[in-house]
């Protein structure tokens, strides 16, 4: 009986240190960027000037870095949806069990591989292949931003996607063959109609996920703290901390400001994150 | 015919799309493999990084083992706070609401961009509490980072356990220290080590968290866990900016990747195994 309260009391604690630590973060990181957003105010990090931290008169605008966290991550989906939805049909429609089994684990594996290999791939690849084809001075651009994200969310959308096609094909598939339904009727009438919440949730989930990556996108968009535009260099909010923290000193506009960024980017995956939520909602087949 | 000829594009994109899918999954790995695993030699795995720009010749010992270390320290700590908030959350929690705080609080960190949790590590750990730039910050950052991957999953397979067995038990007298002891773990052991060895995969990989916390360019081997160390990512990372010669580079991505693809390949294969599939 005293082992059984012991272990109790070691579970709670545990558990208990866990969410104190886990609930501290945010309010560290919010209270850290106070003395910034106290300086130029909230409207401050919106305003259309350049982000200009340090000097006299600094300017702690952070808009051009917002629309392009957003634009590479948003270019991402785009380019990697009709892929990844296409993949996941040929997954759980086309192919079948056998080469299923043997195919799946590749997507995890590519899951897997850290954003650094993905960033020198994108670099070796996608970014030489703008320069010598494009007579791009520099092949860094937010359009390889997307490419490389695109492929580093691939596999997260093939299985979000995979997964409930799969239980749909399931449980309609008996009635919809003894009906004499092709399955390419079924697909395109049953399974992408039954599926279109949960690809939708899995696309914005996807869009989340590419807004915090830090290191591929940083690699390959030239990091240049302008509005986006296609074929032109960007900076993400991710690449702007990890860029500008180490010459940052400790205590200083700067250093408060690019925490204020950090704070700034949770409530933009907060706001993404809702929205999935509220897309699953209505999913629940 | 013409529904037929829709119905064929509609198999092509399949196709095309699954076809690209694994064309560039095999791409990947081939390219860095066929580029770089000429360089993996006992040499280039044994000997230090030497040369200028640094890591230009020479090895990458330093590196794996400060990759070790950050990956252990991380799995750790991750794992007993997670395993134990699983528990407690299945076991022990007995009001919906506290459920529901502790969800959000486990899901909000989930959310958070990792290089945001490297700020928070480098000013926390780094700075006011004095850790310093090492194994130890570097691993706890990483260690909040997995924490919530380790914790759904083992709350997911701890969900899986059949009631029947754990009403029996209760009926039976045994207690519920026991009955998670011998019972619940036990069943659940080969699966709560491959979440815990797919977490260290994922943060062996990741850069963001530990460029301020605990990654420095040049380190020997890490004799404590208070001393900065190397890390493979991070090497890769600096051996990029810096310009070093390609083959190293590829050399160095692939240790790390074959690394990260043997831990993910063992996890996977047995979590699988014992779930009998």
């Amino acid at each position: 009986m005293k082992r059984d309260k012991v272990f109790e009391f070691i579970i709670k604690a545990f558990t208990l240190v866990s969410v104190a630590i886990l609930g501290f973060i945010i309010f560290f990181i919010g209270a850290e960027s106070l003395p910034a957003f106290r300086h130029s105010g909230v409207a401050g990090f919106f305003t259309n000037e350049r982000w200009h931290p340090m000097g006299t008169d600094p300017v702690l605008s952070i808009l051009p870095m917002v629309f392009a966290t957003v634009y590479v991550s948003f270019l991402a989906v785009v380019i990697a949806l009709p892929i990844g939805v296409g993949t996941a049909v040929f997954l759980s429609c086309v192919a079948g069990e056998a080469a299923r089994r043997l195919l799946k684990p590749f997507i995890d594996l590519m899951a897997g591989l850290p954003s650094v290999v993905f960033g020198f791939m994108g670099l070796m690849v996608v970014v030489g292949y703008f320069e010598r084809h494009f007579s791009m001075s520099s092949g860094e651009s937010a359009l390889a931003g997307g490419m490389v994200l695109a492929i580093m969310i691939l596999p997260y959308i093939i299985s979000t996607c995979d997964t409930t096609m799969v239980g749909i094909m399931k449980s309609y598939k008996t009635s919809s063959d003894s009906l004499g339904v092709s399955k390419w009727h079924m697909v395109r009438y049953l399974v992408l109609p039954a599926a279109s919440r949960s690809v939708l949730a899995g696309a914005v989930l996807a869009l989340a996920r590419g807004m915090g990556e830090t290191m591929a996108v940083m690699m390959v968009i030239g990091n240049s703290p302008i509005f986006p535009r296609l074929l032109g260099k960007c900076e993400t909010i991710p690449a702007l901390i990890a860029l500008e923290m180490g010459g940052a000193p400790v205590g200083s506009l700067h250093y408060h400001a690019l925490f204020a960024a950090g704070f700034i980017l949770i409530i933009m995956r907060f706001a993404v994150s809702m929205l999935v939520s509220h897309i699953k909602k209505g999913a629940d087949l | 015919m013409d529904k037929k000829s829709k119905y064929n594009r509609f198999l092509i994109w399949s196709v095309l799309s699954a076809a690209l899918t694994f064309a560039v999954a095999f791409f990947i790995l081939g390219y860095i493999l066929l580029k770089g695993g000429g360089m993996v030699s006992t040499e280039f795995l044994l000997d230090s990084p030497k040369g200028f720009p640094l890591g230009s010749s020479g090895g990458i010992y330093p590196a794996i083992i400060g990759s070790l270390a950050f990956t252990g320290v991380a799995c750790a700590v991750a794992s007993l706070l997670a395993i134990s908030t699983a528990v407690y959350l299945k076991f022990y929690c007995g009001s919906r609401r506290l459920y529901s705080i502790v969800r959000l609080v486990i899901e909000s960190t989930a959310g958070m961009p990792s290089i945001v949790l490297g700020l928070f590590g480098y000013t926390l750990f780094v700075l006011k509490m004095g850790f310093g730039v090492s194994v130890l910050s570097g691993g706890l950052v990483l260690g909040i980072m997995i924490f919530p991957f380790i914790e759904v999953r083992v709350e997911k397979r701890l969900g899986e356990i059949e009631q029947d067995m754990l009403l029996s038990s209760y009926a039976l007298g045994v207690s519920r220290y026991y009955t998670i002891k011998r019972l619940v773990l036990r069943k659940a052991l080969p699966d709560i080590i491959s979440a815990v060895a797919l977490a260290g995969g994922f943060a062996m990989g990741a850069t963001a968290p530990i460029i301020f916390t605990g990654a420095v360019i040049y380190a020997k081997a890490p004799e404590s866990i208070m001393s900065p160390a190397m890390a493979l990512s991070y090497h890769l990372y600096v051996l990029i900016g810096e310009g070093a010669p390609t083959e190293y580079v590829y050399g160095t991505a692939t240790v790390l990747m074959l690394l990260i693809l043997a831990i993910n390949g063992a996890a996977m294969l047995f979590g699988k195994v014992n779930r009998g599939e």
